[in-house]
């Protein structure tokens, strides 16, 4: 302690009112975004036509969903790597279910969500019962489920879903808006995420756990039951993202997700919108602009015709500038 | 306000941890609107006694009742609902969350029907109130990770008061504050006790305790070995209480006067405000006490010496070469070592061998020209460390987790010796360590300070201080307070030099 510290660290004594630290990482990224979003469109005009655009919003949706259950699960101080796996195995069964039979989209998209619960209220189980630590039970649960697919489809592919399940991925839901209908729903659900975290109890008993799991449970929080409720959540919305990636993209293969490594997009994109690794503390809103991000940056590879060998190492480069950026920034507050 | 907690007692407690008794038979009653301390040395059993108390460890024999009534404390929050609250000695609130939060921690207050929202302006009110009320004014909005320690231990008094809490205690609340932050929290205690709480305290500092106890209770090994109260206070009574049979203090006999040239000379050494002024000398084939309680400084000073920390000033010679400002690799090269205090962390590899351990500090002199280390001498020196320090194992391919915490620390101290140090300072060499194999290190010690190294053994234990060593230093708030040689080295001398009593 030096003498500065120890003048403000006298009880009687009040600091000085610290000011309220504005997050500028939203904005960063927002500004970021735009960059990017201008400078390509400059040269190649075509990435900013509207069914580019569509594109990237779409593909931002899909990335958002998996990036906000990925942000709860690393604010317990947890991982969850199966969540490309779920959205795939989802995908798949969404649809062959599509083409192969009669069942209407309303019962077949909570049966997806409900299997994508499933999956990851096992992961919660192996978590929080079994106290296998995440990175190792998710990673076992990846390839066990990412196997499911490919079991399940016997390494078929569904190139074109029934025009009613499409509708669902680039229909509107509200006549007269124009806005898609997972653009709504990513807006329902980051809402809900948003206001569990901040003003409701599981919310804050999540913070808790990721803060200091052995202090949550002194303070009478179920830590088991919190972390279950986390990985199926996680589980879930995995599942999700992956009925609004067969509805916009029309098809889905035995790889959907695995192959994009969205487990890895999904930690990236909870890195740099701002949450910790380290756990306690998250920022939803830069998950979601953070897909955003993401999103158009792998589109903008795509235009500037890089070789599509570099796309992967491409991709990697602009997530390290992120995140060394953002750590920087966090570590010195 | 002015209720008055009821009458907190333990009878016949019992506890282990694997196959270490902690506490046995002890009874020990706190009453209501009375400090009650306990005092004891590192180890004695005080923090587990009040963690048994507050609920987080349960007791395999004894019972806990409050006015007559058994209790049943299987975790902590059934200690909140019977009004009990360990104040912990690293407080543990969560550091990204707000100060209000933090006290309301698993009892937030809501409002509405589902989604039933959090009552964010409710809890902020009352934290706020809460903590006006003890005196501290910090701004529950403001991050828990932005209160200093003093701050946050009146954050866990508010945090028990909120809940109702009338018996507080607090383990080891002072070792981190400054002079001025435990008035104000002896200002707090007082008030408290005066409105009919109970508290509990342990403390190791002979002032402070006679300043705030109405009660004392020692422990020794597990066992309340004397209680007194308030007018029956004794510094003497009390260390002999604590230190217990003085019989052992006979083991040496003769206490040498170092002759020669120092080989380590360490003058005007400082790192404000830990410690400062620090200067000594340790001769060849001397054995260099260092008391002190844990946070007198006596840990940071001996790694500043060793280049392990950072220092403002001062120089270190060693053997006539200034090291102060050389690497940790060319210091233990020089002939320089430091056997730390914590084992686990920063001494023995757990999961790797004993042949991995024993070499892990000469790995370098290992390797043949191409590289690859020789296996053979590898071999050799783990034999040699097993045998000549006596470790008890199956094999040297054993993992050292396994082995008991007197062998790890007779490993730990192969590997060091096995460099051939000109001085080696030895951080509490026989915590955590059963009686016999504290006996070996001890001989172990003796042996190699008579083939000449220089030893500094630092200890908060005062019997090891007294059979070891040939002078004795006392470190208080990070200053030399007192030097003790020859037949001044006496457990009465030294125990109250290691308590701050004894000025220079």
């Amino acid at each position: 302690m030096n003498s500065a510290a120890t003048a403000t660290s006298e009880p009687g004594h009040r600091a000085k009112p610290r000011p309220r630290r504005r997050e500028l990482r939203e904005v960063t990224l927002l500004v970021a975004t735009f960059v990017v979003v201008l400078g390509v469109g400059a040269l190649r005009p075509s990435f900013m036509s509207f069914s580019n655009i569509e594109f990237m919003v779409l593909s931002s949706v899909v990335l958002g969903l998996v990036g906000i259950s990925q942000t709860f699960v690393i604010i317990t101080r947890g991982i969850d790597l199966s969540v490309s796996a779920v959205l795939g195995l989802s995908a798949m069964v969404f649809g062959l279910l599509s083409t192969t039979s009669s069942m209407p989209l309303w019962q077949v998209l909570p049966l997806c969500m409900a299997m994508g619960a499933v999956l990851g209220c096992l992961n919660g189980f192996l978590v929080a019962w079994l106290k296998i630590p995440p990175i190792i039970a998710t990673l076992g649960t990846y390839s066990l489920y990412g196997g499911l697919t490919f079991i399940y489809s016997n390494g078929l592919q569904v190139d074109q879903v029934s025009p009613d399940f499409a509708a669902f991925g680039n229909g509107n839901l509200i006549p007269f808006l124009p806005v898609p209908t997972p653009v709504l729903a990513l807006i329902a659900v980051a809402t809900a995420a948003w206001f569990v975290l901040n003003h409701m109890k599981f919310g804050r008993n999540i913070l808790a756990i990721g803060n200091n799991a052995a202090a949550a449970y002194n303070a009478g929080i179920s830590v088991r039951r919190t972390l279950l409720a986390v990985y199926t959540i996680s589980g879930a919305l995995a599942a999700f993202a992956g009925l609004v990636f067969v509805a916009y993209t029309g098809s889905a293969t035995a790889t959907t997700g695995t192959g994009d490594h969205v487990e890895l997009q999904s930690i990236a994109i909870a890195l740099i919108g701002g949450t910790a690794i380290a756990g306690g503390r998250g920022n939803l809103a830069g998950t979601v602009i953070g897909s955003v991000f993401l999103s158009v940056v792998i589109t903008a590879l795509v235009f500037l015709q890089v070789p599509a060998i570099w796309y992967s190492a491409g991709e990697g480069l602009m997530i390290l500038a992120a995140v060394t950026l953002g750590a920087r920034r966090s570590s010195n507050p | 306000m002015s209720r008055t907690s009821g009458l907190l007692a333990a009878a016949g407690i019992d506890k282990r941890f694997g196959a270490n008794s902690v506490l046995r038979n002890v009874s020990l009653s706190l009453a209501p609107g009375e400090v009650h301390t306990l005092m004891g040395e590192n180890g004695a059993g005080k923090s587990t006694l009040f963690r048994i108390l507050a609920g987080i460890h349960q007791p395999d024999a004894g019972q806990i009742s409050l006015d007559g009534a058994a209790l049943d404390l299987r975790n902590p929050s059934a200690a909140y609902g019977h009004g009990i609250y360990l104040v912990p000695q690293e407080p543990a609130l969560l550091k990204e969350l707000s100060v209000a939060e933090n006290m309301f921690l698993g009892m937030l207050p809501t409002r509405g029907r589902f989604p039933s929202r959090i009552d964010w302006k409710t809890i902020r009110g009352q934290a706020q109130d809460a903590l006006s009320a003890l005196g501290l004014d910090v701004d529950v909005r403001d991050d828990a990770k932005h209160l200093s320690i003093a701050q946050q231990q009146l954050v866990e008094c508010a945090k028990a008061l909120l809940r109702g809490c009338r018996i507080i205690l607090f383990d080891e609340p002072t070792s981190p504050l400054t002079g001025r932050e435990v008035g104000i929290l002896f200002a707090i205690m007082r008030r408290l006790r005066g409105q009919g709480c109970t508290l509990g305290f342990i403390s190791h500092r002979m002032e402070e305790v006679s300043e705030i106890s109405d009660r004392v209770s020692v422990l020794r090994d597990g066992a309340v070995t004397d209680e007194v109260g308030r007018d029956g206070f004794d510094r003497a009574r009390l260390v002999r209480a604590m230190v217990g049979r003085e019989v052992i203090f006979d083991r040496r006999r003769v206490r040498r006067e170092a002759q020669g040239e120092p080989v380590l000379s360490v003058r005007g050494l400082a790192h404000a405000p830990v410690f400062s002024g620090v200067d000594f000398d340790v001769r060849p084939g001397e054995i260099l006490g260092f008391s002190g309680l844990i946070g007198s400084g006596r840990t940071e000073i001996a790694e500043a010496v060793c280049g392990l920390r950072a220092k403002s000033g001062g120089s270190v010679m060693l053997a006539g070469r200034d090291i102060s400002t050389s690497s940790i690799g060319d210091i233990i090269e020089a002939g320089l070592v430091y056997v730390p205090e914590d084992r686990a962390r920063h001494g023995v590899i757990l999961p790797m061998s004993i042949r991995d351990n024993a070499t892990a500090g000469q790995i370098g002199r290992l390797q043949r020209k191409s590289g690859i280390l020789n296996r053979g001498r590898e071999i050799a020196i783990a034999n040699d460390t097993m045998h000549r320090y006596q470790v008890r194992a199956r094999g040297i391919d054993q993992p050292a987790g396994q082995l008991s915490g007197g062998n790890q620390q007779k490993i730990v101290f192969g590997k060091w010796m096995s460099t051939n140090p000109k001085v080696a300072i030895l951080d509490e060499p026989t915590r955590g360590v059963d009686v016999g194999a504290k006996d070996e290190i001890y001989r172990l010690i003796e042996e190699l300070s008579a083939q000449g190294m220089a030893i500094v053994v630092i200890s908060s234990e005062l019997e090891e201080l007294i059979v070891l060593c040939d002078r004795v230093i006392a470190i208080y708030g990070g200053k030399i307070a007192a030097e003790l040689k020859g037949a001044d080295v006496t457990a009465a001398r030294v125990g109250a030099a290691f308590l701050g009593a004894e000025a220079h």
